[in-house]
């Protein structure tokens, strides 16, 4: 089916051209040869900027062109299924602003709205050398004097620190700290006495080699009480609230390194010869191909529904963004290791097969598991919530069925993003879980009625028994806030699996008549169940709990993917012609 | 310490001419830190390739494996390009030349030379049977064709071994192996190509040879004509289990770095190596490790005393060991956070490490060579255990029947002595159980399903097959040596977990991991190595 | 900024003493016991983590019957603030 979330990336599509077109600004080639020398995309983020890419950072109502998080996401995928050093360069002025978008008044999200519109590369910078995931350890301070702050001490490790026109700083306002101690101020260079801030060098990094990773250090510079983003002290608050946004929206990082990774194995795959015959007639290594995109497939669709739920479920974003950061960025890296087994030597030269894109991508893409809160800090977040989720799945607590109608029925427009309603805690618990035992008797209704989708239904039943394990173990295990027990990142990882089984299966169950209705490259992924039991055997296999799907599946997986690579689509639940489609 | 430890010195210390510092700026350049292949060449690393008959010092291969591991700790591409492929070349020729050949080439890796090894060609890939470089038979010798790429040392290597066609009619007869001095070859029909620009391994020169209607005279055939694919599936044995025992000095290393970061960096108030996390992933990256160890051991020590199952033994370790330490390198990558991402700072030698292991997994036979190598040979194997393995297989130190690389065996006979030693002596029931159910789906196995057009269940018995082997090392060095507490039962427990997934939560082991990160301190603050030999290293923890 | 609306549950039954009550549901989130607890010793100091502590407005919302902003405890760090202000919203 198509996706009307696409019609922006099929518009940037069409702009940059066929990636393999060594004569276009972002082609494969240039990126590499940038890679290969550290050096910065000045002109492809000049395309970029000609595109007007940043109208998607800003809400609407800020003044931007961003109404659905959905088309951001997928325009932000064409870049990085091109260059993920592209997308972390230019998409992190989408990070840098979002502290107003979550906690300034409407003047001063207005002003950082136009001061992103105006093309200004604007970092966001929480981390410091001594100090990272721990954002109430953080040095920097600012001091209030007459008219303002001053601010004092270094960020380091910051994206675009060096070439931004402005940093969305977190600073320590009340020397004793704590989680009312610190807040964040939108500092534009231009307005500082040059003399009271300097440049750290950038830092070359393994991945995302040419991208701006450096510092900034500030000494006695003055800033004005404008510049601070809402009420002093609400710094951790709205920083814990744009982490909700941003780490769901790190999946269109990781959806287009896999589509990346994916396109370059499988036309490795289809054009090599082995023990006189194809590779792809190797019944192992088609199957590597099939896994992989199921893996995919899995990362697409809890990203979507992950995405729309930050205007569907706005106030559930604590728990959801804390899944899809933690299990997409993982999921991806696995493919892209396992396919990595099939590329062979291949993966480590320069210029044998694609400009060497298969071993940059998979270097690059290891940033994305690590940054905006790393695999760890995810998984204890979602710790910490236990407690909760517990106590709503205990007491029946009622899921938001329209919100999750919403999430997950993909034909449907979402409501307008109503910033305010995010909230560091999901309340009233994880509507996806509460809403699973009700979800698994919709699927074995259908599979009453439809033999074909027995499978799924079986691998539903086990997603529903998985859950109900996780819960049991949550009961079992001691709190522990700060030396969070192992076993605990185990439960959290399971829970992760769990919930995104829970989504994805939403999805199926919401839009497969739209799906269904249509036909098109995609479709045999939506009939029987075919895609949801395939991402179901992914996760339930992670939780130790196999539930193969029939190989017939597979098979459908691996024929759907040879051929909207073959045509030049994207690796997708939907149809979505890419620059180097041929028909 | 070893003297090659001692000329290496701490990677730490900034002044170090071999510290991570200059060894990061060298690969930076595509090549490796200077002097550093003097060093080896003043220690002759050469001469651990060549039998001590041959004048070398080549006598264990588990010896040898522990001797190249202080350049791996320090950088693979310094080990890979500084010769283990002369190594590669050589055992083909100490197997299946002439006196004169084993002589001519003993005395040029003596004397400081290289040998290339070429037998792949990149359109061919490990389908070394459809190879197309090819020597022809002429009235006064042979005459080569075709090209061989991605070899290491191809563009500064005296020697190479060749793998070439010799006949068409299709089987196990149609190769056969040359050894050519480079030197003497005519510059009209011979070049060198050049080099391969890579994204890791950065500092090895792979490149490759062109050969048309290059003339070489028939001395220039190791064995008979058609016995290539014999020599060198023998030859493999040794090299596989080699080549796997080199990743061993990477995660030592990269080990070391973690702990070195965790004890060091302060969050939430504690270090990282006091969160509970971070101390289980490096105790658990600790034991596997050692697994990794016990299997390289076990299987070069069983090329000398069980040489008709090597075969069996030496893909089982190519396959699972690289695997096995990527694994725990990753894990690692996690605790050590954004610093594993830079290329400069204390740290950086982590990320270099990690970039490095997947390609020399790769290179020199990719798991699924090994996977194919097996598959065929498990039911066998697995029909009836037979004897345990001699305990000389598992006691370190113990003298070992001296290496005959003529008894090595292309497909091992029935009974597999390790895994008797694990039915005999394993204690693990889950490791019993799943050793029960490979059996059965092994006997369950058609015999369609054991070539190339495998299916992935199939192919996935052999993954089982080598993590039992695994558990089989694990218990009989457990047996007979003195190790770490809490290893044997941490290892086994990961291994158990890996053979059969399960919906229960994990087992904690919180004494065994307790005991064995205190180990792992230990062995940090008072110079020890993490493998099983505990050799005296040069490193320092921060201050 | 922090109590949004108040409800009376009638399933839950108010703690006659607050404080020792709230004083109990920090223990066990640090898997201590309660008399452990110095009542004026801000949250963090025990290392309760400010992320956790928002976890105590699930508690106080189910025994209390009371919905308050999760940043609560960041707001009132210590179990004797947290329940004056509780006391105060009850009353
Ligand atoms: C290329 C790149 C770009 C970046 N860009 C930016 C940017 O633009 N702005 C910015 O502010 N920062 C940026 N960062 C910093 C990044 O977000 C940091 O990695 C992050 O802040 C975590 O810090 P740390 O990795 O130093 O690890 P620390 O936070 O110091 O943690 C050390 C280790 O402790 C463990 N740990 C941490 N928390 C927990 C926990 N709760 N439970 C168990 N274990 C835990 C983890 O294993 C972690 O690796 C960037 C980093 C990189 C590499
Ligand atoms: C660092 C390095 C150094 C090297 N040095 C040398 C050297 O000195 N001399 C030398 O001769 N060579 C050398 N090589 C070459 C190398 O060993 C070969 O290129 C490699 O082993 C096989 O080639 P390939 O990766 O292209 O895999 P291919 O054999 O082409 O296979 C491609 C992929 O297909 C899949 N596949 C293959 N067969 C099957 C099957 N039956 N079923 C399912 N899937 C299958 C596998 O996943 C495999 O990865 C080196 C390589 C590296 C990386």
């Amino acid at each position: 089916m198509r996706y009307g979330a696409f019609a922006e990336a099929e518009r940037l599509e069409g702009v940059l051209g066929d990636p393999g077109d060594p004569a276009s600004v972002f082609s494969t080639a240039a990126c590499a040869d940038l890679d290969d020398a550290d050096g910065f995309p000045t002109d492809v983020c000049a395309v970029l900027d000609g595109f007007d890419l940043a109208r998607l950072y800003v809400p609407a109502e800020f003044g931007g062109g961003l109404v659905d998080y959905q088309d951001a996401v997928q325009t932000m995928r064409m870049v990085s299924r091109r260059d993920v050093t592209v997308a972390v360069a230019h998409g992190k002025t989408y990070l840098g602003a979002v502290s107003a978008w979550v906690g300034a008044s409407r003047e001063q999200a207005e002003k950082v709205g136009a001061l992103v519109r105006s093309g200004l590369p604007i970092s966001w910078a929480l981390t410091e050398q001594a100090h990272g995931s721990d954002l109430l350890a953080g040095g920097v301070t600012a001091t209030r004097t007459g008219s303002g702050y001053r601010l004092d001490g270094e960020k380091w490790l910051i994206n675009n620190a060096t070439r931004g026109g402005a940093v969305c700083v977190l600073a320590r306002t009340d020397e004793a700290g704590g989680p009312r101690g610190f807040s964040v101020f939108m500092v534009e260079k231009a307005k500082l006495d040059p003399a009271t801030h300097s440049p750290v060098p950038k830092q070359r990094t393994h991945g995302i080699r040419g991208a701006d990773i450096s510092g900034i250090s500030f000494s006695g510079a003055t800033i004005g009480a404008d510049d601070l983003i809402g009420r002093e002290g609400t710094g951790l608050e709205s920083v814990l609230k744009g982490l909700q946004l941003t780490r769901t929206l790190c999946c269109a990082l990781s959806l287009g390194a896999g589509d990346h990774a994916l396109g370059i194995a499988t036309r490795f795959a289809a054009g090599r010869r082995l023990y006189g015959r194809g590779l792809t007639e190797l019944p192992a290594a088609r199957h590597r191909l099939a896994t992989a995109f199921a893996d995919h497939l899995l990362a697409e669709a809890v990203s979507v529904v992950g995405s729309r739920s930050i205007q569907a479920l706005t106030g559930e974003m604590s728990v959801v963004a804390a899944v899809v950061k933690y299990l997409v960025p993982t999921r991806t890296e696995g493919m892209i290791a396992s396919l990595r087994k099939l590329v062979g030597a291949r993966s480590l030269l320069r210029d044998v097969l694609e400009d060497g894109a298969f071993g940059k991508v998979e270097r690059d893409h290891r940033i994305v598991s690590l940054f905006d809160g790393n695999t760890l800090v995810n998984l204890n977040g979602l710790v910490n919530l236990f407690p909760i989720l517990l106590r709503t799945a205990d007491n029946a607590t009622a899921p938001d069925t329209d919100g999750i109608r919403a999430a997950a029925t993909v034909t449907e427009p979402l409501a307008p993003m109503q910033h305010k309603r995010l909230s560091l805690l999901p309340r009233k618990g994880s509507s996806f879980l509460l809403a699973l035992p009700a979800a698994v008797a919709e699927v074995e209704a259908l599979a009453a009625d439809d033999d074909a989708l027995a499978p799924l239904a079986t691998a539903a039943r086990a997603l529903r028994t998985a859950l109900d394990g996780v819960y049991a173990a949550v009961r079992e295990l001691p709190a522990v806030p700060v030396n969070v027990p192992t076993t605990s990142f185990v439960v959290a990882q399971r829970l992760a699996a769990c919930l995104g089984g829970a989504a994805l299966l939403q999805l199926w169950l919401r839009t497969r008549a739209d799906a269904l209705a249509e036909t098109g490259p995609s479709t045999p992924l939506w009939r029987d169940g075919v895609w949801p039991t395939l991402a179901l055997d992914r996760l339930l296999a992670s939780v130790g709990t196999p539930t193969p799907a029939p190989q017939a599946h597979y098979d459908t997986a691996y024929d759907v993917l040879t051929a909207q690579v073959g045509s030049g689509r994207l690796t997708s639940l939907f149809d979505h012609r890419l620059a180097e489609a041929t028909r | 310490m070893t003297r090659l430890e001692e000329r290496f010195g701490d990677p730490y210390n900034a002044d170090n001419p071999f510290g991570h510092r200059t060894i990061l700026d060298a690969d930076e350049r595509s090549t490796v830190a200077e002097g550093a292949e003097a060093v080896l060449d003043e220690f002759g690393l050469n001469a651990e390739f060549v039998p001590e008959a041959l004048g070398g010092r080549l006598v264990e291969v588990d010896e040898l494996v522990r001797r190249l591991r202080p350049v791996f700790r320090r950088d693979a591409s310094l080990g890979l390009g500084y010769g283990v492929t002369s190594l590669m070349a050589g055992l083909n020729v100490w197997l299946g030349g002439s006196d004169v050949q084993r002589k001519w080439l003993a005395d040029l890796l003596l004397g400081g030379g290289k040998a290339s090894v070429g037998y792949h060609e990149l359109d061919r890939g490990n389908d070394l049977t459809n190879n197309e470089f090819a020597a022809t038979r002429t009235e006064d010798g042979l005459v080569l064709d075709g090209r061989k790429e991605v070899i290491n040392n191809a563009a500064r290597a005296d020697a190479a071994v060749l793998f070439a066609r010799t006949g068409g009619k299709g089987g196990g007869r149609d190769h056969s192996l040359l050894l050519v001095d480079l030197h003497q070859l005519d510059g009209g029909t011979f070049r060198r190509l050049p080099r391969y620009r890579t994204l890791g391994l950065r500092g090895v020169g792979l490149s490759g040879f062109e050969f048309t209607g290059c003339a070489v005279p028939d001395s220039a055939l190791v064995g008979d004509l058609g016995q290539g694919s014999d020599i060198a599936l023998r030859s493999f044995q040794v090299s596989r289990c080699v080549m796997a025992g080199t990743g061993l000095g990477i995660l030592d290393a990269g080990l070391f770095g973690v702990l070195r970061f965790a004890l060091e960096r302060r969050l939430y108030g504690q270090t990282v190596a006091e969160l509970p996390h971070a101390r289980a992933t490096l105790a658990g990256a600790y034991a596997d490790l050692l697994t990794a160890d016990a299997l390289v051991t076990t299987a070069t020590r069983a090329l000398h005393v069980l040489p008709a199952t090597a075969s069996a033994y030496a893909a089982a370790t190519k396959l699972l060991v690289p695997t096995l330490l990527e694994e725990a390198m990753n894990a690692l990558s996690v605790v050590l956070g954004a610093r594993f991402y830079l290329r400069e700072g204390d740290y950086a030698g982590f990320g270099k490490h990690m970039r490095d292991l997947p390609p020399l997994g790769i290179g020199h036979a990719g798991g699924i060579s090994c996977q194919l190598t097996l598959l065929p040979q498990l039911s066998r194997l697995l029909r009836a255990l037979g004897d345990p393995a001699p305990a000389a297989v598992f006691t370190a130190g113990a003298a070992l029947p001296e290496l005959d690389l003529s008894r090595l065996r292309l497909f091992a006979p029935s009974g597999d002595p390790l895994l008797a030693e694990l039915a005999a002596h394993g204690t693990h029931p889950g490791i019993a159980a799943a050793l029960a159910k490979l059996t059965a789906d092994v006997a369950a196995l058609p015999a369609r399903d054991t070539g190339v057009a495998a299916s992935p269940a199939a192919l996935d018995l052999t993954d089982r097959y080598a993590a039992l082997l695994a558990a089989a090392s694990v218990t009989g060095y457990a047996r007979h040596n003195a190790v770490p507490d809490g290893w044997a039962e941490l290892a086994l427990s990961r291994l158990a977990e890996r053979l059969t997934p399960s919906a229960a939560l994990p087992a904690t082991h919180p004494a065994a991991e307790g005991a064995l990160f205190a180990d792992l301190l230990d062995r940090a603050t008072t110079g020890s190595g993490f493998c099983l030999d505990r050799d005296p290293v040069h490193r320092t923890l921060a201050q | 900024m922090t109590s949004t609306d108040t409800t009376t549950s009638t399933s839950t039954t108010v703690p006659a003493d607050i404080a020792q009550w709230l004083a109990g549901r920090v223990a066990s989130y640090l898997d201590t016991d309660a008399a452990t607890i110095d009542l004026d010793l801000p949250l963090a100091e025990y290392g309760l983590d400010s992320v956790y502590a928002l976890s105590l407005c699930g508690d106080i919302e189910d025994t209390l019957g009371l919905v308050v902003e999760p940043t609560l405890a960041w707001d009132y760090p210590t179990v004797n603030a947290m329940a004056e202000f509780l006391q105060a919203e009850i009353a």
